[in-house]
């Protein structure tokens, strides 16, 4: 499945080299001339994709922007009348306050998924390859069953009379149940375990590629572990630490059924309102305006990504 | 590996866009399309129907009032046959024309049982009331740090703090601050909704959570609750006998009852087949039965006599102001209002 560690990979061969840096999938220098005629192969590998998101991509996005600009119905619904009033509304320094929450929530989400997902992703890519194909398993297992019924079960197993309270004043830990229900701490546990797999994911397969000869080489050059680890490993998978701060933090920004559940419907966050305006608030074209509001802010922090990271190394898998 | 991680990733985000689309409908003649909230209506009752019609009931279910008003007004008649909405909204449903009046004939079980006190002249053509929900207070009296609830305003006592599981909604909160500051609960004034609104940042802050109020009451999280009768109901079932919930004694402050009721709307396509849906849950022997399951407060007078004596005495209809009440009235254009102070409430 997986040839980087299969004995010929390791052969000095240049060729066999570049594979291992993943070099076969740089576009060829010198293609022939028959391969550039034919448009089938890339119609058949890109086209679905293409389409797929352009119909429910692209065209929804642009709707969504459309709608930001119409003007909301007495009843909810939208009214096609032009007006900038939901971006006046938003321009309140409540939603500012939001905003930074929301931001403050995510961050700590995804230092939580970076601070254990690392060293877990570092543990897996250490293993022999069937042991991390099993762990990579195990760790998208939890997966296979609804979001709801994971969200539902932190409830459960946290609530007043719950398991874990019964532990505490079972052996005097605590004299009273504690109130773990409707906190931010919760709501931080439910995040990061909702996002873990997508921190480590991309984090074990940059590790992954990590030759072990550059650490033999930097212990040979006298650099102690530590040493090694800040001046080689991690400046050699920060391709993957920068890709699973994308996929946690940007999702993490804007979701709403984690904060909704565990945090009990009394603190908000950005997607909380994005998803009220669409629901008991009925302000469609506030709720657009806020998406557009929340797009431009993601954009912004992939076009920053990019400057400082270089798109081209992320790693996804 | 990577294929296999790959495979893993796509699986997981698969899974994820089933779980996002909806349910396909197709229209037969012998098909009975629902939309109305989940869990609020017995799979006997439907399979019963479905029998005795020979046909297929489809049942969708909304999240939220608004999601059945966004349908009807977005015209639903191609959709849906029937549609649950509240006593709210009926003004201006029936004024913006989304409503096919009814031919009650049809539906000689509701006008021989259900109570015209609830089934008002106003919307008596329009629509067949279900079920109906007093929201009350009930507290937990071994637990909650007051002697007695006896009106809204203790609510935002400081005592209270985190006390508190609340239904949620703008019009079902709204209500009682209007009410505690002693102004009429469908208020249009903006000033007295901003007074309203300043009472419920109080309110708010005794809040533990809003929805699951019957849970929290049940696992201790909470001591006291705003909430519907039917839930208060499942929680005394669940505490069992001598269980110490109370439902709050009040003395003055009036409360919310709220009617859900099927409408038809306009253009809907299998007329026929409602109308014997309509007639069918005002039986009161099917109703009856329906309320074992379902034990709210039922505006079909008849069922309830026939109904079990478990329902007729249950504990969570059990106080003494169940005619001093208030319904939620169609506060027409200024619901905006509302919205606007119950976001600047949600957001704090």
């Amino acid at each position: 499945m997986d040839d980087n560690r299969t004995p010929k990979a390791q052969s000095s061969d240049q060729k066999k080299q570049n594979d291992q840096y993943g070099g076969r999938w740089l576009p060829e220098k010198s293609s022939s001339p028959a391969r550039k005629k034919s448009r089938l192969p890339l119609l058949a590998q890109a086209g679905p994709v293409s389409l797929w998101m352009v119909l429910f991509v692209t065209l929804p996005l642009l709707f969504i922007i459309y709608v930001s600009f119409m003007t909301r119905g007495t009843f909810g619904g939208i009214e096609y009348r032009f007006s900038v009033g939901s971006y006046e509304t938003i321009m309140d320094p409540m939603y500012f306050t939001v905003i930074l929450k929301s931001f403050r929530v995510a961050a700590v989400t995804t230092g939580l998924c970076l601070l254990f997902g690392y060293p877990l992703a570092y543990y897996i890519a250490r293993k022999p390859q069937e042991t991390a194909s099993r762990l990579i398993m195990l760790l998208m297992i939890p997966f296979w069953t609804n979001g709801m019924m994971r969200l539902n079960a932190w409830m459960l197993f946290f609530q007043v009379n719950g398991p874990v309270n019964y532990l505490l004043t079972h052996f005097g830990l605590t004299e009273k149940p504690v109130m773990f229900l409707y906190t931010d701490w919760l709501v931080n546990v439910g995040l990061f375990t909702n996002m873990l797999p997508f921190a480590v994911l991309p984090m074990y397969s940059s590790i992954e590629k990590l030759q072990k000869s550059l650490l033999e080489a930097s212990f040979d050059l006298g650099a102690g572990p530590a040493k090694t680890f800040l001046k080689i490993t991690l400046p050699l998978t920060f391709p993957g630490i920068f890709s699973a701060i994308i996929l946690t933090f940007i999702p993490a920004l804007g979701t709403y059924t984690v904060t909704d559940m565990l945090g009990g419907g009394k603190v908000l966050y950005i997607g909380n309102i994005i998803k009220n305006q669409f629901g008991a608030i009925r302000n469609w074209p506030l709720g657009a305006a806020l998406s557009v509001l929340l797009l431009v802010i993601t954009a912004l922090l992939i076009f920053l990504y990019s400057r400082f990271a270089g798109l081209e190394d992320m790693e996804v898998v | 590996m990577k294929k296999a991680m790959a495979l893993g990733l796509s699986l997981v985000m698969g899974l994820g866009m089933l779980a996002g689309t909806a349910s396909a409908v197709s229209a037969e003649e012998t098909e009975l399309n629902i939309y109305m909230w989940g869990d609020y209506i017995s799979d006997d009752l439907i399979s019963g129907f479905e029998e005795a019609n020979g046909c297929k009931v489809n049942l969708s279910f909304m999240s939220d009032n608004a999601d059945a008003v966004n349908k009807l007004t977005a015209g639903a008649g191609s959709d849906y046959d029937l549609i649950m909405t509240c006593d709210a909204y009926m003004e201006s449903l029936i004024a913006g024309g989304y409503l096919e009046e009814l031919d009650i004939s049809k539906v000689p079980n509701a006008e021989a049982n259900l109570n015209k006190a609830y089934w008002t002249e106003d919307i008596h053509n329009y629509c067949v009331p279900y079920l109906m929900n007093y929201i009350y207070v009930v507290y937990n009296k071994e637990t909650c740090p007051l002697e007695e609830i006896t009106c809204y305003n203790d609510l935002i006592k400081p005592e209270l703090a985190g006390q508190i599981g609340s239904v949620d909604g703008a019009r079902n909160l709204f209500p009682i601050a209007l009410v505690a500051l002693g102004y009429d609960p469908n208020s249009r004034e903006e000033a007295e909704i901003k007074e309203a609104y300043e009472w419920l940042t109080q309110y708010n802050a005794n809040v533990l959570a809003y929805g699951s109020t019957e849970q929290n009451m049940v696992s201790g999280a909470v001591s006291v609750m705003f909430t519907y009768d039917g839930n208060t109901a499942w929680a005394m079932d669940q505490m069992g006998e001598d269980n110490p919930l109370v439902i709050a004694p009040f003395t003055e402050d009036p409360v919310q009852l709220g009617m859900d009721l099927y409408v038809m709307p306009k253009g809907a396509e299998h007329q026929e087949l409602a109308y014997k849906f309509l007639d069918y849950i005002c039986d009161p022997e099917v109703m009856a039965a329906n309320l074992v399951e379902f034990p709210y407060s039922c505006p079909n007078d008849a069922a309830v006599e026939a109904a079990s004596d478990e329902y007729k005495n249950s504990p969570a209809f059990d106080f003494d102001y169940k005619t001093n009440i208030f319904f939620q009235e169609d506060v027409g254009d200024a619901l905006p209002i509302y919205d606007q102070y119950y976001q600047m409430l949600k957001v704090g």
